[in-house]
Formats: C-alpha cells, structure tokens, sequence
C-alpha cells in the first residue's frame, strides 16, 4: 500500500542543469499550451504547490518551472485510500527567438500555474500595405 | 519541448495524431495501478469518449479524524459540491475553461476539463453533521471528525 501512485502526474524527466536539493519524487506538471494574437499561454496545473514555492526562471533559452509541494500529512497516518503522490513539479521549455523573453510573466491561483509569453514585435502578424502607384 | 512550431503545420498533425495516444495510455496507466491495489469491483473505471474525468483522492485517518484530499487544480470553489448522505460521501464540480482561451487554438492540450464526480465510502462512526471542507491551491481538504466509539458493555454470563 505504500507504493506511490504515480498515475495521474508523470515523473519529471530531469534535464542536466536541473540539481535537486529535496529528496522525493518530482512530478512533471500537465501543461495546457494556448496561442493568441500577441502571446502564448501557457497553462500547469501545479496542486499543492503555495504561491511563493513556484519558481520560474528563463536562462539560456530555456524556461524552467520549478514548485515545490510540502508533504500533506505525517506518514503517521493510515491511508485507506492513495491515488496520487505527494512531490515536486518540474518541467522545462525551450522557447524560440520569437518570444520576448523579457516581458514573460506568471501568475498563479487555485493550484494553476499561468505564464504569458508575449510575442516580439518582429514574430507579430503585421498587414503590409501596397501602395499602388 | 520547443515553442517554435507555430510556422510547423506538419507538427501541429503529428500533436493531433499523437494526444488520444497519450491520454490513453494515461488511462491505462490508472487502470493497471488501480488494479494492483483495489478490487476489482471498487475500480475507477476510465471514462473514454464522454467529457467526465476523475480527479486523483487520498483517504487518510488517524485515530481522531478521516482526512480526505483531491486533486482538483482550476476550479472556482464555487462549482465544488460536497454532499454526505447515509456513509457515501460525493465529490462533484465541473472545471471550467476559462474563457481567455476557450478558442481551441492549443498547441498542447494535456489538463482536463468537464464535471467530475467522486463517491467515497465512509466508515461508521463518522460526525457526518460536522465536515470541514477547505480549498486551497488546488487541493481540495475534508475533514471528518470521528464520533466517540460506543463504550464496550460488558454482558456477565451466568451460569444456570
């Protein structure tokens, strides 16, 4: 019974430049990816995590979301009943040149995790007017 | 996992083609581990081609309370229903897309949406008028207080 169900969350694939300082597992966050006219939204659902134990962070080209979960309970307590296991989320996005690294942004509420990439100026659609002579 | 395929048609087929796989082997994932520690007839079973989804639950207790925990990342408190009647306990809501993104231009679509419902059975000798029900990131916490068990009455035998 004490086998952690990892069913619903997969591990985390853990990419070299990751260094874990927490031992347990570390779960991989279901992401919902949605485009729109001057971003992208991106959606992980993060249940468990407190607001200021989410960190992300660009570094190379790379975006990293990093939320520690605090343990529930004590392992004192019998479980009847454990479906899903208790961890860290990580997951990581290699981001195009088209986004503008600088202005992403996060915010965070009722256990979803949502950043907004915005899109450069240079990737934005733009009409191109013809002029006739 | 790269952002760059929105210039890609050929990718955005290939994600397509590709989730029904992924949320089926996700299902059968469940299944399997369900299946190792439940009985059979207690199973969650999947629920394939309808919009319903089952959020991950762990029951704990202690000798005090009963503590029931799920997962339901998204959801406005408000659409959570918590119902006990006789030793059944019923978890049920509906998540809800939000209506900034609602115009199904995903490029990666893995959470969930739609209603739900979770039924528990509980113990006897569960406070069912008492139930302490917080929402907080994500994680939706019940607890059941436990009744004071009945005192052990002692029947003398006589002997005839």
């Amino acid at each position: 019974m004490n086998q952690e169900a990892t069913l619903t969350k997969p591990a985390a694939e853990q990419s070299e430049s990751a260094e874990r300082t927490r031992s347990g597992r570390c779960y991989r966050p279901s992401v919902d990816i949605v485009e729109q006219a001057d971003e992208l939204l991106v959606l992980a659902d993060v249940p468990g995590a407190k607001g200021d134990a989410i960190d992300v962070k660009f570094e190379d080209g790379t975006l990293e979301i990093r939320a520690e979960v605090a343990q529930r309970q004590g392992d004192e307590q019998g479980y009847l009943l454990r479906e899903y296991g208790v961890g860290d989320f990580y997951r990581s996005f290699r981001i195009s040149e088209t986004i503008d690294a600088s202005r992403i942004s996060a915010e965070y509420a009722d256990g979803v995790l949502t950043l907004h990439l915005p899109k450069s100026e240079a990737a934005k659609p733009r009409k191109i007017t013809v002029s006739a002579k | 996992m790269a952002f760059i395929p929105w210039k890609n048609k050929q990718q955005e087929n290939e994600r397509g083609a590709l989730s029904p796989m992924v949320a089926l082997r996700g299902e059968m994932e469940r299944l399997f581990d369900t299946f190792l520690r439940e009985s059979f007839a207690s199973m969650n079973w999947p629920t394939w081609g309808s919009d319903k989804w089952s959020p991950a639950i762990d029951v704990a207790e202690n000798d005090k309370e009963l503590t029931v925990r799920a997962e339901l990342p998204g959801i406005d408190p408000k659409d959570l229903d918590v119902t006990v009647t006789g030793n059944q306990l019923v978890l049920s809501g509906e998540k809800k897309e939000s209506t900034e993104h609602n115009e199904k231009n995903f490029y990666q679509s893995e959470t969930r949406y739609g209603s739900f419902r979770r039924t528990v059975a509980l113990p006897d000798g569960i406070d069912t008028e008492n139930v302490d029900a917080q929402y907080a990131n994500g994680v939706l916490t019940l607890r059941l207080r436990k009744t004071a068990p009945a005192a052990a009455k002692r029947i003398e035998v006589k002997a005839g």
